[in-house]
């Protein structure tokens, strides 16, 4: 035999495809060409390989015509962890392994001249794709073993070397092989910012009692929460301590995330699965593409997806660039987010939770209060600076909140919630929102279809009344309306699980989520679905 | 006249009587504990309000509730005692509403604080249905008479009350809970940990006496309590019917201050506190500063007034601020072009002129008038 086939995956954005790997060694002018555009990286691999298969004490026919391709061949395919499965291509073509063995096998790592295997970025997502198409056996880099063994009804053989997959596919007892490096970078600084975010709790931060409701709400309800107050305030203090009330990420949660995080190349083999939110704050020089995602060649997710399930917080809002803030639009509304490259276009899903914060004016000492306010900025210099908030994107914010400083009169001597307490309710509100949309494409309130509002979970008439006199006031666009309404829901899972009674949205839920909507005072024991007695 | 058998006496009326009715408070001022309960014992039939409580001294043991009470913390503190707060006299004077009112028969402390040192003190007192606006206006203004030495006095209850005490507590001022049931007791029980602390550190007071419970005609009892315990009552967010304004209401039957803080006009639950200030029933409080120069004495406690910031322009005259306009912002003009522009004639203009240059707000260059800096800011 002349001719095989080997089985890998190439990315393309979220979306995996399964490549096959023909190899053709017959009689000709001695050489190696590849076709199948593969990127430079892949193309390098001819080189790799030779040395690779030669430095395992396996036969290179370089007397002979050896012809790659990659097929389906008009996919732009790009990254070098192709190496493995062209090898083993090439050692079935000369019938060094027996070709039948391969059929429902991937082959996913980088060769070394040596022959050993590199981890490459993405395997989650690569293993994935292959489990969907039938594939029952992958070969990984050792490294990568626990993010493939992720997946299930794959059988996951961690390998350190092509010398190694060779015996395995062969029956024998593979060679002893020196471990491989799990990844080329080390962090050069002893930078701790990430463990810092594991020590905060709400409990630290004394007063903003509704400040720390609306949050309990956007947590449970996926709402996006805009806060808005003077430097200082606390508004960072409180957007960071939001991924400490949501609860661990479900199963499949967890692994969407993991395979982004796999794709952004983000993910440290070591730890195995992400859990925990996500928490994820750039600054506001940050670009489209580091955003919503993009780059060159293969589509790398953005902050916007690396915080999938979990916070993305953009502090100083109006001072990100004018195409980021339009660029939020269309995930705000769908939960997912497109970006077209030259050759192709890719969804990635972005169901993050939007937690914007703005200074009221430039140097942030603006207050409504004449006493307190220390601003000097000039009048039209502030219009314009609060002019950049407004428009199409706070109409798609559920939440706004003024975070004014605790005062010291503010703090609670008699105890205040920790983020464990808060999370358990946040869990039980979201386990109440699982039960009800059981088998449909969303999981939060926030994700509620507009129509499913309309049919299946209306809320009760004299709440659908109190939107109406808003909308008819113009005080509440259509998509507002909408977005109340999901919100009363959420106000209403979170006072069943305060007062373990079933509570359906109507007019006091409403009422609350008008008030959180418009940054007014709330009746925080109404919206608790507390009984006020005596 | 306040020896042991007296506080016996009154410790007995306490737990046959029901707390501020009118009648009794009445007869135990004119009689004297002993007194009454010497009629109570020998003349029940005079009065039916008399009988009904002769009717219950079989069942009562004054000496056990005491020692009880004492045991538990709690101490009973009555007119003459020299802990007794002289100021709740005062309620003698005014006539009965909802047939509550008159000087305590005694008053059931629990906590350290001594009701002597209450002479300063504010009361915050407001709805139980409150926003969080209210709340934090009410722990702010609770801060900042509780940090210049004021203790805050309220009623423990959900909302402004709860924020009022945690207010005075979080600066570590002192605080006083004035309970409609027993001062061993807690109502609300979600506040638990609120008046065990208040207990412990500072101090809770009922006229009801220990077991009592909380009855809804007992806070109206109550609310007469705090406005006569302090020198002025502020109201934060009150709706139509809040118990509140009855406290406000007791506040000026005692001729003390009462003093409401303004919310939104649209907000339902400030609604009682609005037609307080409309009625010119309370006076408007924007906070503690407010508070703090109404209940203080004359020239104590001033608050700046409100202006905006003083500008060159604001010590001019008219006239000379009418030349002033009339100099063009762009170029220079003549004395003689400025003239024509303001109306005026040239000899006051350039009077004018030369006051303005003195003032730095134009300057000659040449032989025109420019406007200087200071002028355009």
């Amino acid at each position: 035999m002349t001719f095989a086939t080997a089985r890998t995956v190439a990315l393309n954005g979220a979306l995996g495809h399964l490549i096959d790997v023909q190899v053709d060694v017959s009689a000709g002018q001695a050489g190696v060409t590849m076709v199948g555009r593969g990127d430079a990286a892949l193309r390098e691999g001819q080189e790799r390989l030779r040395m690779a298969v030669v430095n395992s004490g396996l036969y290179w026919p370089s007397s002979k015509r050896t012809t790659i391709l990659l097929s389906p061949a008009d996919l732009p395919k790009a990254g070098t962890h192709f190496d493995l499965a062209i090898g083993i291509g090439l050692l079935a073509a000369i019938e060094a392994v027996g070709e039948a063995d391969i059929r429902h096998d991937a082959f996913i790592g980088e060769l070394t001249l040596a022959g050993g295997l590199r981890p490459a970025v993405g395997v989650l997502p690569m293993v994935l794709a292959a489990a969907e198409r039938g594939i029952r056996r992958v070969f990984v880099p050792e490294p990568q073993v626990r993010e493939a063994e992720m997946v299930p009804d794959v059988e996951v053989y961690g390998v350190r070397s092509l010398g190694q997959v060779v015996a395995i596919l062969n029956g024998e007892e593979p060679p002893e092989s020196s471990p491989v490096v799990a990844a080329s970078g080390t962090p050069l600084l002893t930078w701790r910012g990430e463990e810092r975010l594991e020590e905060v709790d709400l409990a630290d931060l004394d007063g903003l009692a509704d400040v720390k409701y609306a949050v309990e709400v956007a947590a449970a309800g996926g709402h996006p929460i805009f806060l808005t107050g003077p430097k200082g305030a606390g508004k960072t203090s409180i957007a960071e301590r939001i991924p400490t009330i949501m609860p661990d990420l479900t199963p499949a949660e967890s692994l969407e995330l993991t395979a982004i995080h796999s794709l952004a190349g983000v993910l440290d083999p070591g730890s195995g699965m992400v859990r925990r939110p996500p928490y994820s704050a750039p600054h506001h020089d940050a670009s489209k593409a580091s955003i919503v995602g993009g780059g060159q060649g293969r589509v790398s997710p953005g902050e916007i997806s690396r915080a999938h399930c979990g916070v993305l917080f953009l502090d100083e809002f109006p001072l990100f660039r004018r195409d980021v803030i339009e660029a939020l639009r269309q995930p705000l509304e769908s939960g997912d987010i497109t970006v077209a490259r030259q050759e192709e276009s890719v969804t990635l899903p972005a169901r993050c939770l939007l937690v914007l914060a703005a200074n009221p004016c430039p140097c942030g000492n603006w207050a409504a209060n004449v006493g307190d306010d220390r601003c000097r900025c000039l009048t039209p210099v502030r219009r314009a600076y609060q002019q950049r908030i407004s428009g199409p994107i706070t109409d798609r914010i559920d939440i706004t909140r003024r975070v004014v400083a605790a005062g010291r009169a503010q703090r609670d001597p008699f105890g205040t919630e920790t983020s464990a307490e808060v999370q358990t309710r946040v869990a039980a509100a979201r386990r109440r929102q699982a039960e009800r949309y059981a088998g449909r494409s969303w999981r939060l309130n926030a994700q509620l279809p507009g129509a499913r509002l309309k049919d299946t979970w209306p809320i009760a008439v004299e709440g659908q009344q109190a939107i109406e006199r808003q909308c008819l006031s113009g005080r509440l666009s259509a998509r507002g309306a909408v977005r109340v309404a999901r919100l009363a829901w959420t106000v209403a899972d979170l006072a069943a699980v305060r007062s373990g009674r079933d509570v359906q949205p109507g007019g006091a839920e409403v009422e609350v989520a008008l008030r959180l909507r418009s940054s007014a005072p709330l009746d925080l024991a109404a919206a608790r679905g507390q009984e006020r007695a005596g | 006249m306040s020896g042991e058998d007296e506080r016996h006496a009154r410790a007995v009326l306490s737990l046959v009587s029901e707390p501020g009715d009118w009648g009794f408070t009445r007869l135990a001022r004119e009689l004297g504990g002993l007194g009454l309960l010497e009629a109570l014992h020998s003349d029940p039939e005079r009065h039916e309000m008399l009988s009904a409580a002769a009717a219950r001294l079989p069942g009562v043991d004054a000496e056990a509730t005491l020692a009880r009470a004492a045991a538990g913390g709690t101490r009973f503190v009555i007119p003459g005692d020299e802990e007794w707060p002289t100021q709740l006299d005062a309620l003698h004077a005014p006539d009965p509403l909802h047939e509550r009112g008159g000087v305590p028969i005694g008053l059931w402390v629990r906590g350290p604080m001594r009701l002597d040192t209450l002479a300063e003190a504010v009361s915050v007192v407001g709805s139980r249905t409150s926003t969080s606006y209210g709340e934090e206006v009410a722990a702010d203004i609770a801060g900042r008479v509780a940090l210049a030495g004021h203790p805050v006095v309220s009623g423990a209850a959900f909302g402004i009350d709860q924020a009022a005490h945690r207010g005075a507590v979080s600066v570590g001022g002192r605080t006083v809970a004035v309970l409609a049931c027993g001062a061993d007791r807690v109502y609300p029980p979600a506040h638990r940990r609120m008046i065990e602390h208040l207990a412990a550190e500072h101090a809770v007071v009922s006229e009801a006496p220990p077991g009592a419970a909380a009855q809804r005609v007992r806070f109206l009892a109550r609310n007469r309590l705090i406005a006569a315990l302090s020198r002025g009552t502020v109201v934060v967010e009150a709706a139509a019917r809040s118990g509140a304004l009855n406290t406000a209401n007791w506040a000026q039957r005692l001729n003390r201050l009462a003093m409401a803080v303004p919310g939104p006009v649209t907000s339902a639950t400030s609604e009682g506190a609005h037609h307080l200030i409309r009625t010119g029933a309370a006076a408007l409080v924007t906070g503690g500063p407010d508070v703090l120069e109404l209940i203080g004495s004359a020239g104590d406690h001033l608050v700046a007034e409100p202006r905006g910031p003083s500008r060159p322009r604001d010590r001019l005259s008219i006239r000379q601020q009418q030349v002033l306009d009339a100099v063009p912002l762009a170029s220079g003009a003549s004395t003689v072009s400025i003239a024509k522009v303001a109306g005026l004639g040239v000899v006051e203009v350039r009077k004018a002129l030369g006051r303005l240059a003195a003032a730095g707000l134009v300057h000659e260059s040449g032989d025109a008038w420019v406007l200087s800096k200071a002028a355009t800011d």
